[in-house]
């Protein structure tokens, strides 16, 4: 049942010039089979003439019970549910969950697996990052070329991941205490051609999307999300450094060996959408640096931890959680192992996406509808993980 | 910036670029004309499980010990231990049934497996005109051949045939230690391409019906539990389930000479007994009863050990002297982990535990 926004009153109309007739307020709900809500997602919008007056994100269409899910199965029959979460990122999700489980077994990764690691979330971060902006550039009407040519980029990267994980999309590829499948000299060369090609990538990217007149009337000042409203409603990703709050996992806590690393964190100071745009375009430029860093410096080594059991594989109990910052923002497993430890008491995600659409409304408020779809274009949802 | 409609103009330019680079440019010409032309899968590619079979179907690897049905996360596979009409397992499934459009292309059926016996395919061309039946495979369905699986996947199948055939060869040399007295061993039939690649025989290969005899496959079987199922009615002790008379002290000596298939040449053969010669019971081809036969007079671990399905699958995370030796010492207190037992070595593992005392 849909309950009506209209009767709640919490706002005023403009009043129209003297003389005029009353006008009435307009509620039109966008989704959840609208191509640019990406994915099965609705707001139902109140409109004062092309103004947005109120707006309700509804989500769970795409509910599919995940957590409940991993609490009746083995700690191990999890993880290629989580390449379901956030379908474009599978192996970040893969990474954050088995980090939670290693946090909580107290399992230590080689090093060479930790490398292993950092590249393909890397690269990972390169094609969502891209397809990110690929989408918004489709929300605003530039239909297809841009996000066309950000998916002939991914679609390498993508072999890249097939040909190492056996999957484009769905990779399952992260076993606790390492990766399944050891990078070999083929991939490696793969990915060291993928990532000296990428910069020009973006400088052509770039040439069509950074100064054009039409993208920056359409962007700039619109969708603001002030710092401190970022902060308080826990945004995370590039949503909360484009509002300029310097907050990225990968400095705080370092996890992996991403403390070895030279990289920095761009920041951006309006908060608006062309702000989420650009921050996105320079967040890959870093993690090309990451990338290459981590190319130059992968060592030799087994690329998992021999000791750890597929099958009948025990935690003591505990809870604990781990997180890792996927591109989308900080991605959280919160496990709690009871009983006798063969599979999750309690099993929580903390979704990047699903926490940085909770903003939407007061980022729309004010602006107008057509505005709508590229600030939801500018959050970079994947409903895949908003509603697990 | 410069005028207004610079950035307009420039990206106009990037986007000729684009176009005119895509009649020539290599890295700009990147759409394949599928179903005219395809792509070369890498080797790790993965799309739905198969079963691999060595030689002929009857040779399949698989020993329907069910951790893959246990372990696959959407549960999409079923499986039937094959019996003979006197209600022992065959060491075989009878039903092997996966439901491909339940199962999510995973690998962890693969990953899980200690026979190499479920691999994954990379045929991706599996549309069907109906959504029920039709996307069921069964037992028929799934079986490839070992060469089958060495043309997709060459690194990954020479590996697991090595491995095998390592397996295999240490377990010819235990099993020649423990049965020294043996004669030599007509050399197999080479129509069956890998034999040493059999991890575990299935039941007719452990009775003393010799290679060449003039028997089809399922006559053999039917000898098989004939002879056991002889043993277990009591007066003569099938000769095949005994080992020879000097290793093992079980009250009922053989006199038959047995041919063992996997018995490496002569030389290889040293008369020291190995620890798998005193558990006669260990036989998966062997009813039960007769195995608790056996082991009646024997200490609480090796009862307990003739009650397992002496498949040494693992699915317990021990072998099947493991298993036994952990629960008879307490370290172990879940009996039902017994998979390809199913509830009969869960009850006797209870009846026994009952018995010696121990809740």
């Amino acid at each position: 049942m849909i309950q009506s926004l209209t009767e709640e009153k919490s706002y005023t109309l403009t009043p129209g010039p003297e003389g005029t007739i009353e006008t009435q307020t307009l509620e039109v709900s966008i989704g959840p089979q609208h191509p640019s809500t990406h994915g099965v997602f609705r707001m139902d919008v109140v409109l004062d003439g092309e103004t947005v007056v109120k707006l309700k994100p509804v989500m769970g269409y795409l509910h599919r019970n995940h957590e409940q899910l991993a609490e009746k199965m083995a700690w191990l029959g999890s993880m290629p549910y989580t390449d379901r979460l956030d379908y474009f990122n599978s192996m970040t999700n893969n990474w954050a969950y088995a980090l939670s489980v290693e946090k909580l077994a107290g399992i230590k990764v080689p090093e060479r697996a930790e490398y292993i690691r950092v590249i393909v979330a890397e690269l990972t971060r390169l094609q969502n990052h891209a397809s990110a902006i690929g989408f918004l550039l489709q929300d605003l009407g530039a239909w297809g070329t841009p996000l066309l040519y950000a998916f002939r980029e991914r679609e390498k990267i993508l072999d890249l991941f097939e040909a190492v994980s056996g999957s484009r999309m769905m990779c399952n590829y992260m076993r606790f205490g390492g990766v399944r499948v050891d990078f070999d000299d083929k991939t490696l060369a793969a990915a060291r051609e993928i990532t000296t090609r990428f910069p020009k990538f973006l400088d052509e990217f770039e040439k069509l999307l950074t100064e054009n007149e039409v993208l920056l009337a359409r962007c700039q000042k619109i969708g603001i999300l002030p710092r401190e409203l970022a902060i308080n409603s826990s945004i995370t990703g590039p949503m909360a450094r484009a509002s300029g709050v310097e907050y990225d996992v990968r400095k705080v806590d370092k996890y992996g060996v991403y403390g070895r690393f030279d990289f920095r964190i761009p920041l951006g100071d309006v908060g608006d959408v062309y702000d989420r745009y650009y921050i996105r375009v320079l967040e890959m430029r870093e993690s090309v640096k990451i990338l290459e860093q981590a190319l130059h410096n992968i060592p030799q080594g087994p690329h998992i931890a021999p000791e750890v059991k597929l099958r009948n594989f025990k935690i003591p109990n505990g809870d604990g959680y781990g997180r890792i910052e996927a591109p989308k923002g900080e991605l959280g497993f919160y496990l709690v192992s009871a009983g006798d430890g063969k599979q999750p008491h309690r099993y929580h995600v903390r979704p990047p996406s699903f926490i940085n659409l909770t903003i939407l409304e007061d980022m729309c408020l004010g602006q107008k509808v057509a505005d709508v779809i590229i600030i939801l274009g500018s959050v970079d949802i994947v409903l895949g993980e908003v509603d697990r | 910036m410069g005028f207004l409609g610079k950035g307009l103009l420039e990206g106009m330019a990037v986007t000729a670029r684009n176009f005119i680079g895509s009649y020539f440019d290599k890295d700009r010409l990147v759409t394949i004309q599928y179903p005219e032309e395809r792509m070369e899968l890498p080797e790790n590619s993965r799309t739905f499980p198969f079963l691999v079979y060595d030689g002929t179907p009857e040779h399949l690897r698989c020993t329907a010990c069910k951790i893959c049905e246990t372990e696959c996360p959407p549960q999409c596979i079923y499986i039937v231990m094959d019996r003979d009409e006197k209600g022992k397992p065959r060491q075989r499934p009878k039903v092997f049934d996966i439901d491909i459009s339940v199962c999510m292309q995973c690998q962890i059926c693969v990953e899980v497996c200690p026979f190499d016996a479920i691999k994954m395919d990379n045929d991706y061309e599996k549309s069907q005109y109906g959504r029920f039946n039709e996307l069921v495979e069964h037992l028929p369905d799934l079986l490839k051949r070992n060469e089958y699986y060495q043309k997709i996947k060459p690194t990954e199948a020479s590996e697991v045939d090595a491995k095998l055939k390592a397996e295999a060869e240490k377990k010819a040399k235990k099993a020649a230690a423990a049965k020294p007295a043996v004669a030599a061993q007509p050399t197999r039939a080479p129509a069956a391409p890998k034999p040493a690649a059999m991890p575990a025989p299935v039941p007719i290969m452990k009775i003393a019906i010799p290679d060449d005899a003039p028997f089809t496959a399922e006559q053999r079987q039917w000898l098989a539990g004939f002879l056991s199922g002889l043993g277990a009615a009591g007066g003569v002790v099938a000769a095949p389930v005994t080992p020879a008379p000097s290793q093992a002290p079980v009250p009922a000596t053989t006199t038959a000479p047995r041919a063992v298939v996997s018995t490496p040449t002569p030389s290889e053969t040293t008369p020291t007994a190995a620890p798998a010669g005193d558990w006669p019971w260990h036989d998966a081809g062997m009813a039960m009863a007769q195995r608790m036969d056996l082991a009646k007079d024997k200490p609480l671990a090796d009862k307990l050990m003739a009650a397992m399905a002496q498949t040494d699958c693992h699915a317990c995370g021990y072998d099947c002297r493991g298993y036994a030796d952990a629960i008879a010492s307490s370290s172990e207190s879940d009996l039902s982990l017994c998979l390809p037992g199913e509830a009969e070595t869960a009850s006797m593992l209870e009846k026994l535990m009952k018995e010696a005392g121990k809740p």
